[in-house]
């Protein structure tokens, strides 16, 4: 028998999440069931509650990676005027499954409260399309959104990008290839429990495997969707894994919010500190019990309030300033 | 804030409820009351307030969920968030006791599993009102506490540490037998511990009764009783850790969330091979097995080498029959309580 390393206990409520719908958190996912994972995604947002909101969506074709047709949806109030606030969002499913309206909830209510404008990206996913797709195509989704942000009605000194899990990954990716390549200013990052090191060597990703939510598992086949034999070799970029940047300056303000209960709480709390080491400017949240996308599947509980509160009113801060 | 909040109500509302009820489209009632179950039973387990059980049975009713206790009104949304007062709102379905009183505000039709939720609801505020004058009984069974401090609480009971005691667990909301005990969560949900010093005990429905051990080894005897419990079922509603004999020294060894291998193959089979695999351990040979199960020897045969497969041994050799009656004692410690 093995010996389970200690790790921080679940918060109270989220354990009973976990426990009640036991069957919706697969641990230690393997390759087979991506087909199965795809068809199960739930979080997707329709139209009918766009229109709920008063909230337009307008689908537009663009030049992907090596120029290939892909979609961005724009989204942005029916009453919309002039320039606001822009936010770039990069989906989540752990680079091989959700399309752009996933778990879009976290940033629509920016869309509503600051009159933003937000560009979602359907890039390619893995393993059928592997790195450098997904990261590219959200690049290109980018520079479009930058490139039409008068048409769109965006303030281009008011851009922001978003996302998360692999979202958040794909986000911090792409805005070291903006910082690198000399692309669109970014007015900040939000990077919600992102997925950030193909490496699996931290602390907790030992602690997280076969236990709570997207465990070590089912982390190591997202990320060998995503590179194949390449993953943990010297063979990666620092744009598809950025937790392996060794120069993090040059960067936009940036939020960072985790669980102490996932597999990314260490990658991601390396990251902040190496923004704050290169000079640049973080804030960092660390819930404490909380497993892997708690704010989106638990709403309701405690700890997710307190974590969406914090996390929008740093978007207000960095939307409104 | 107003909009946003708006627009969260609409977009993840109730993910919890919405999951509920998607998921359980095979056996909604069976799968539903289950999730309920284990919901309650974990924010009872680690310690949650009144408003974290407020909160759940909202999100899991899919309305708001009211508690006054002491005169003091507290109610919670199916987001979480405090709704906005509302004098006319209904308390339907209802349970209330001697200071305090739960609801579910269902506008409305409600549902068996409404009156679940409330029920579970009621017992949590009943089990944290109780609380507020602790026995601290519960410490005399919990082994993760030091020797000195069980020791430290015994004479309240009037116990010394070498007098004979043992303990019994019954069901949390079962009635209190008289004698010192107190709630208390296990790796099997919560349950409640007993104090038995005289033998005499009257255990009045599912009871597990845990071997004799000093008073100061009280634990020992609470991790029997709950082992007990769990085997107990419609046929022996109480059962005894003492005359399960060295059997309890492996169940003792038996973790349900990490169940053996054994276990979890013997779980994946469906009941008609369940059925035939128990035949063919209790008859004398494929052919009598046959007989039995009233089919032919040769697709006896042919179950019986996929059975082999399926579990990794023959069931039909001397350790095979040990390992499967032993999987079949862990899978039940494994599998639902009794009573639910």
């Amino acid at each position: 028998m093995s010996v389970k390393p200690p790790r921080p206990p679940f918060d109270p409520e989220l354990e009973a999440v976990l426990a009640a719908l036991a069957d919706q958190f697969p641990v230690g996912m393997t390759a087979e069931m991506i087909p199965q994972l795809r068809a199960s995604d739930v979080r997707a947002l329709t139209d009918e509650q766009l229109a709920a909101d008063d909230l337009t969506r307008r689908d537009v074709t663009i030049p992907g990676y090596g120029g290939d047709a892909i979609t961005v949806s724009v989204i942005a109030r029916r009453d919309h005027r002039g320039a606001g606030p822009g936010i770039f969002h990069t989906h989540g499913g752990g680079m091989v499954t959700g399309d752009r309206f996933a778990a879009l909830g976290q940033c629509v209510p920016w869309v509503l409260e600051h009159d933003a404008v937000l560009v979602t990206v359907e890039y390619r996913l893995a393993p059928e399309h592997p790195d450098p797709y997904p990261v590219e195509d959200c690049y290109a989704g980018l520079l479009w959104t930058a490139g039409h942000a008068a048409e769109l009605g965006i303030d281009p000194a008011r851009l922001i990008i978003a996302g998360p899990s692999a979202g958040g990954g794909l986000a911090a990716g792409t805005a070291l290839l903006a910082r690198d390549r000399k692309g669109p200013e970014l007015a900040g990052q939000v990077l919600m429990c992102p997925m950030l090191d193909d490496r699996n060597l931290t602390t907790s990703s030992y602690q997280f495997d076969g236990v709570g939510v997207w465990d070590r598992g089912s982390n190591l086949m997202g990320w060998t969707a995503l590179l194949g034999d390449r993953r943990g070799t010297e063979d990666v970029s620092v744009y598809a894994a950025p937790a392996r940047a060794t120069d993090l300056s040059g960067l936009p303000p940036t939020f960072i919010d985790v669980g102490s209960a996932e597999v990314f709480r260490d990658e991601d709390v390396a990251f902040a500190t190496g923004l704050w080491r290169d000079g640049g400017e973080a804030e960092l949240h660390v819930w404490p019990g909380g497993f892997h996308g708690f704010d989106m599947t638990a709403p309701h509980t405690a700890v997710a309030q307190a974590a969406v509160a914090a996390r929008n009113a740093w978007v207000a801060r960095i939307l409104e300033s | 804030m107003g909009r946003p909040g708006d627009f969260r109500e609409r977009d993840e509302r109730t993910h919890m409820h919405h999951l509920l009820g998607r998921l359980s489209t095979s056996d909604p009632e069976a799968g539903d009351s289950l999730r309920i179950v284990a919901y309650f039973d974990v924010l009872l387990a680690r310690g949650s307030g009144v408003a974290g059980l407020l909160r759940g049975a909202a999100v899991l009713a899919g309305c708001t969920a009211g508690a006054e206790i002491s005169g003091r009104i507290r109610r919670r949304d199916p987001e979480g968030k405090e709704p906005a007062e509302h004098r006319d709102a209904p308390r339907a379905p209802q349970r209330s006791g001697t200071d305090w009183a739960v609801w579910l505000e269902r506008d409305g039709e409600g549902s068996a599993l409404d009156e679940m939720i409330v029920d579970r609801l009621a017992f949590g505020v009943e089990l944290l009102e109780t609380h507020r004058a602790p026995t601290g009984f519960d410490a005399v069974v919990d082994d993760a506490r030091p020797l000195a401090e069980r020791v430290k609480r015994l004479p309240r009971f009037r116990l010394d540490p070498s007098t004979p005691v043992r303990i019994l667990a019954t069901a949390a909301d079962a009635p209190e037998l008289g004698a010192p005990s107190a709630v208390v969560p296990t790796r099997y949900g919560l349950l409640r511990a007993t104090l038995d010093v005289s033998g005499r005990l009257a255990a009045t429905g599912t009871t597990g009764i845990g071997p004799w051990a000093r008073a100061d080894q009280a634990p020992e005897s609470w991790e029997g009783a709950c082992i007990a419990f769990r085997l107990t079922d419609a046929d022996d509603p109480v059962v005894d850790a003492s005359d399960l004999g060295a059997v309890l020294m492996l169940l003792r060894a038996h973790d349900p969330r990490a169940p053996h291998d054994d276990v979890r193959a013997l779980a994946r089979l469906d009941a008609r091979s369940a059925h035939v695999l128990r035949t063919l351990v209790e008859a004398d040979s494929i052919r009598s097995a046959a007989a039995t199960l009233g089919m032919h020897h040769s697709s006896v045969q042919a179950r019986h080498e996929a059975l082999v497969e399926a579990l990794g041994y023959d069931p039909r050799t001397n350790v095979g029959k040990m390992r499967y009656i032993a999987a079949e004692l862990l899978q039940r410690l494994t599998d639902t309580p009794p009573g639910r």
